[in-house]
C-alpha cells in the first residue's frame, strides 16, 4: 500500500465512515440515497455506474456509495468493497420470486474478505406496497439468523416515504462507532 | 520564500541524518534527529507536489483519460478503474522522487514515522494528499480540464472586468 492510500485510511479514522449500498437492482439503493440526501426522488433511472454522497449526519461524514444491481454488473461490485464501514443490503420486499436471487447475492458479499469488517444493515424496502413482505418474512428468506460473521440488523422502510431509513442509518452508524471508535 | 528556504536546506542538510541512522533506530526512535528526518521528507513532498513533472504528469493522464468523463451526477464503472490508476501513478511517482532525492529512503520507515508524527504533518500538505484520493475532487479536476479542452470554461475576460471594478481583490489566477 502506498503513502496516499495509508494518509486517506489514517484521515479516515477521524469520525468518517464509508457506506457501501448494495442490492439486486429495481430495490431502491438510489432512492434511499437521494431521499436520505433530501433530493427529490420522483424519477430516477435504474443505475448503471455507481452514485456518491457525502451526508452529514450525528456528527459524522458519511460517504454513502451506491452501486448498480443489474446482473451484468455485480461482478464490479468488487471494486467498491475496501475500506467499507457499513454494507446496505437493499431488498424489494414486494419481489417475492427474486427473493432466493437475493439471498444468494448477500450470502455471497458475506464470504468477501474485504467485507469481513463490516456492519450489514439490511433494509426490506417498499413496505409502503400493497404485496410487501414484512421484515420478519424477509428475515427469514434471507436466513439472517444464521448470520454470525457479522452485526447484523433488518429494518422494514420505505424509500420513497422515507419512513424508517434514519432509524435504518442511525442503527448503522451506532454500531460502527462503538467497534471503531472507542477502540483508539 | 520563507517555505523553499526551508526545503532547501531540509532535503540537503538532514537527510544526512536519515542515511546514517539504521532502520531500527529510525523507525523507533523520538529523537530530534528523526523528527527533523521526517520534517525533511514532508518538505521534499512539499517540493516533488510543485514541480513541473509532477504537473506534467497530471496534465498527460488527463489528456488520455478525460474524454471518458460526463458531466452527470451519475459516474460511470469506468471511472473506478481510471481514479485506481491515477493515484497508483502519483504514488509511484512521489515514492520515486523521494528515493532520487533522499539517499537510503525507505517509504516503509516514513510510514511508521507518519504514524507516530500524525498531528504534526502540516494541515495543507495532508490535505493536499488528501485530494489526491477522493474520487470525487478527481471527477471534478476531469470534468474542468474536459471543460476548457472543450471551450467552455468561464470567460475569463469578463470575470476580470466585474470584478476589478466592484472590488480590489485580484483574481488574475483564475
Amino acid at each position: 500500500m502506498g503513502l496516499l492510500t495509508i494518509l486517506k485510511k489514517m484521515k479516515q479514522k477521524e469520525r468518517e465512515m464509508r457506506l457501501l449500498m448494495l442490492g439486486l437492482d429495481n430495490a431502491g439503493k438510489t432512492t434511499i440515497l437521494k431521499k436520505f440526501n433530501g433530493e427529490d426522488v420522483s424519477t430516477i433511472s435504474p443505475t448503471l455506474g455507481f452514485n456518491i454522497k457525502t451526508v452529514e449526519h450525528k456528527g459524522f461524514k458519511l460517504n454513502i456509495w451506491d452501486v448498480g444491481g443489474q446482473k451484468s454488473l455485480r461482478s464490479y461490485w468488487k471494486n467498491y468493497f475496501e475500506s467499507t464501514d457499513g454494507l446496505v443490503w437493499v431488498v424489494d420486499s414486494a419481489d417475492r420470486l427474486r427473493l432466493d436471487d437475493c439471498k444468494q447475492e448477500l450470502s455471497a458479499l458475506l464470504l468477501e474478505e474485504r467485507l469481513a469488517g463490516a456492519t450489514l444493515l439490511v433494509f426490506a424496502n417498499k413496505q409502503d406496497l400493497p404485496g410487501a413482505l414484512s421484515k420478519e418474512a424477509i428475515r427469514e428468506a434471507l436466513a439472517l439468523e444464521k448470520i454470525k460473521s457479522h452485526h447484523w440488523c433488518i429494518i422494514g422502510c420505505s424509500a420513497v416515504t422515507g419512513e424508517n431509513l434514519l432509524t435504518g442509518v442511525d442503527w448503522l452508524l451506532d454500531d460502527i462507532a462503538a467497534r471503531i471508535f472507542t477502540t483508539d | 520564500m520563507d517555505i523553499q528556504e526551508r526545503n532547501i536546506r531540509s532535503c540537503a542538510d538532514n537527510i544526512v541524518d536519515m542515511v546514517d541512522m539504521d532502520e531500527e533506530n529510525f523507525a523507533i526512535s523520538s529523537s530530534s534527529a528523526a523528527d527533523s528526518a521526517f520534517d525533511a521528507v514532508i518538505g521534499c513532498i512539499e517540493d516533488i507536489i510543485m514541480e513541473e513533472d509532477f504537473q506534467q504528469l497530471q496534465q498527460s493522464f488527463m489528456e488520455k483519460h478525460y474524454l471518458e468523463f460526463d458531466d452527470t451526477d451519475e459516474n460511470k464503472l469506468s471511472y473506478t478503474p481510471i481514479f485506481n490508476e491515477y493515484v497508483d501513478l502519483l504514488e509511484k511517482h512521489l515514492e520515486q522522487q523521494l528515493m532520487e532525492k533522499i539517499p537510503g529512503f525507505s517509504m516503509n520507515i516514513f510510514i511508521d514515522l507518519l504514524m507516530q508524527h500524525k498531528d504534526e504533518v502540516p494541515g495543507d500538505i495532508f490535505d493536499m494528499l488528501l485530494t489526491f484520493t477522493d474520487f470525487m475532487a478527481f471527477k471534478e479536476m476531469f470534468l474542468e480540464y474536459r471543460m476548457e479542452k472543450e471551450g467552455r470554461g468561464l470567460d475569463l475576460s469578463q470575470g476580470l472586468v466585474v470584478t476589478s471594478l466592484v472590488s480590489k481583490q485580484t483574481t488574475g489566477s483564475q
